[in-house]
């Protein structure tokens, strides 16, 4: 049975091709979508992953990054600073604003950064330096390529012009870019003084950051105190809720579209088959045998359809940025593996209702045929 | 006298109830002996599909009972008829049926692996058939590729895969020029008199009485007289055939004698030995 379910597919090339493109044509949206958000989930939350302190100290009822505003009064710093244990505090200025580059207005987070701030800046340069002077800004590259704004040439924040001197990589992501200036430039732009949005601490070697979060809770008062890991979950949440979800609901209509391909191709090879289904029958195949032929059927063309997938997303998708680069795409192992299983579960399911339907056909109709 | 391969007794099928009640098979009986040939003929839409239908399990008869070698598989749950079908039944169609994906040899062998004891022995068979009917030359070849006659031939080998005592033939020459008709219908008379299985053939043909042991003749769902029809043929002296002199295309003279065969087979036969045939009335 299974012999002849194997060579009939095979039998039919052409059909069996169109069916594995049309299953592996859905999977390949599922992928992407799939890509689409594990890249921009891990590059909406950039700037915090790369510059990770161990602690970050924020205004008292924030907790995260993305979309937030923070206050804290540059006093509580000094004070943390002097908290044994901590090795370092590097303090950053923040602001989810509009910048006008060329012709292009979009939505970015522009860190402010002391002009002796050892961290807390671009973590990788593309071209140029980083900022100096009052009046200079780095950039990332995609934003460049996208806008035409090169070293040298302006953009604006508010009513403020800044020159850009360098282009920095990683700090672009579809639902926001990440612009460096200097802080007294973003102080002006905030009109406030005195003040910082978030505290960078790293520790000293060989002190347990969770304690001492602690004891910064106990010394300084009305300021939130997360460490890293905690401060990222929250960050990466409250991005999911605000842009990564369109995502996920196109992630959704694509896996129930595949579902549908997968079940429809399903639907129609076992219902070509229906005559010879008819003749086996007749000639003394049990309705359990040739269930599991047709199930077999479908998982096998799944699996073709899914392996073609597989196949492009392990060597188109990665290469999809270079034509569209503000598309970061990641196409994770795990989602693969996920998809696999979905695909075997969508297979079985998609076969269903046309066995059902050929396991009632009349044997006696064999000599019909 | 040996105990029948097949004994319908009193079977029935009727469609639809009340005043829409159709009678497709009324009240017929009839049992067959191994290697005895049967022919059921009749007008067509007299029920000769139907009745070969339920004689061979794939459909339920209204009343009666049918027994294949000693099980009444009337009574059989219906997950039981696969098994029965698989087993004790060859089934040969006028459209072949062949499975267009499976080689002759593939085909051949599909019934066997239908065995819950299917083993290395049905290859042997398979390649004992392939010789007997004259399909070597085609083992590999794909039922597309195919002449009418030689789907038939596999057909035919396919039905006999499984060594099941009864073979039932559903207008096995309705599809095939007379040459091979007559080929296929010697090839059917032979596996019942060489081989001992009882064949039961439903057909139209009527080249096909001279071979038979048997002749119903169904007419609206009952079994009547067969009507008589006059022909006058010539006799074939090797199988007992009456053919068409005007029409034969083989012929031999023996000893200033005319001969004429139904099929090349025939003459073949006669030819190797002519005096087994001469002399012997039909």
């Amino acid at each position: 049975m299974f012999h002849w379910i194997w060579k009939s597919l095979f039998k039919q090339p052409g059909s069996l091709t169109g069916s594995a493109l049309g299953i592996a044509f859905a999977f390949i949206l599922v992928i992407f979508f799939d890509a689409v958000w594990q890249g921009e989930s891990e590059q909406i939350i950039a700037y915090p992953d790369n510059v990770k302190p161990d602690i970050w100290v924020m205004q008292s009822g924030v907790s995260n990054m993305h979309m937030a505003s923070s206050f804290v009064w540059d006093w509580k710093a000094d004070k943390i600073a002097r908290i044994p244990g901590v090795k370092q505090v590097t303090p950053i200025l923040y602001l989810n604003n509009v910048i006008t580059a060329g012709e292009t207005k979009m939505f970015a987070f522009i860190v402010g950064l002391l002009p002796d701030a050892q961290r807390a800046g671009p973590w990788s340069m593309s071209a140029g330096r980083q900022i100096k002077n009052s009046g200079e800004a780095v950039i990332p590259d995609i934003l460049s390529n996208l806008t035409g704004v090169n070293i040298g040439d302006q953009l604006s924040i508010t009513d403020k012009t800044f020159t850009v001197v360098g282009l920095s990589s990683g700090t672009y992501s579809s639902a926001n870019a990440v612009l460096f200036v200097p802080f007294n430039d973003l102080e002006d732009i905030l009109s406030s003084t005195g003040t910082y949005s978030y505290l960078l601490v790293d520790v000293d070697d060989g002190i347990n950051a969770k304690t001492l979060a602690e004891q910064i809770r106990y010394e300084v008062d009305k300021v939130n105190v997360l460490l890293h890991d905690e401060f990222i979950r929250n960050d990466f949440s409250l991005a999911r809720q605000m842009g990564v979800e369109v995502i996920i609901i196109m992630t959704v209509i694509c896996s129930v579209l595949a579902a549908l391909i997968v079940a429809f191709t399903s639907y129609s090879l076992v219902m070509s088959k229906r005559q010879e289904i008819v003749i086996i029958k007749a000639l003394g195949a049990k309705n359990r045998s040739i269930f599991f032929s047709v199930i077999f059927q479908s998982g096998l063309v799944t699996m073709f359809g899914f392996i073609l997938a597989v196949v492009f997303a392990i060597f188109i998708i990665p290469s999809i940025p270079m034509l569209v680069p503000q598309l970061t795409l990641i196409v994770s192992m795990s989602s693969l593996l996920q998809l696999g299983v979905i695909a075997f579960v969508v297979a079985i399911l998609g076969a269903l209702l046309p066995t059902h339907l050929v396991l009632r056909l009349d044997p006696a109709a064999a000599f019909h045929v | 006298m040996p105990s029948p391969v097949l004994n319908a007794k009193h079977i029935s099928k009727y469609y639809g109830s009340g005043h829409t009640k159709v009678r497709a098979v009324n009240d017929v009986s009839l049992e067959i002996q191994p290697g005895e040939l049967m022919l059921i003929m009749g007008p067509s839409g007299s029920g000769k599909t139907t009745l070969l239908s339920m004689l061979g399990g794939l459909l339920k008869p209204s009343q009666g009972s049918i027994e294949i070698e000693g099980i009444n598989i009337t009574q059989l749950k219906e997950s039981k008829l696969p098994n029965i079908r698989a087993l004790k039944i060859g089934f040969i169609f006028q459209t072949f049926n062949l499975l267009d994906a499976l080689t002759v040899e593939e085909n051949i062998l599909f019934p066997s692996q239908l065995r819950a004891d299917s083993s290395g022995q049905a290859k042997q068979r398979a390649n004992e058939l392939i010789q007997q009917l004259k399909l070597e030359h085609r083992r590999r070849a794909l039922p597309q590729t195919l002449s009418g006659g030689e789907k038939q031939r596999v057909a035919i080998a396919r039905a006999l895969i499984n060594e099941p005592k009864l073979i039932l033939a559903d207008e096995p020459t309705g599809n095939l020029d007379s040459q091979t008709g007559q080929d296929v219908m010697m090839i059917l008379h032979d596996i019942a008199k060489d081989h001992g299985y009882a064949v039961i053939m439903v057909t139209h043909d009527p080249r096909v009485e001279d071979i038979a042991d048997r002749i119903m003749w169904l007419e609206d769902g009952a079994l009547r007289d067969r009507k008589s029809e006059t022909h006058q043929w010539a006799r074939d002296p090797v199988c007992g055939m009456r053919v068409d002199e005007w029409k034969a295309n083989n012929k031999f003279e023996y000893k200033g004698e005319h001969y004429v065969f139904c099929s090349q087979r025939c003459r073949e036969r006669f030819e190797r030995n002519p005096a087994e045939y001469v002399g012997i009335k039909k």
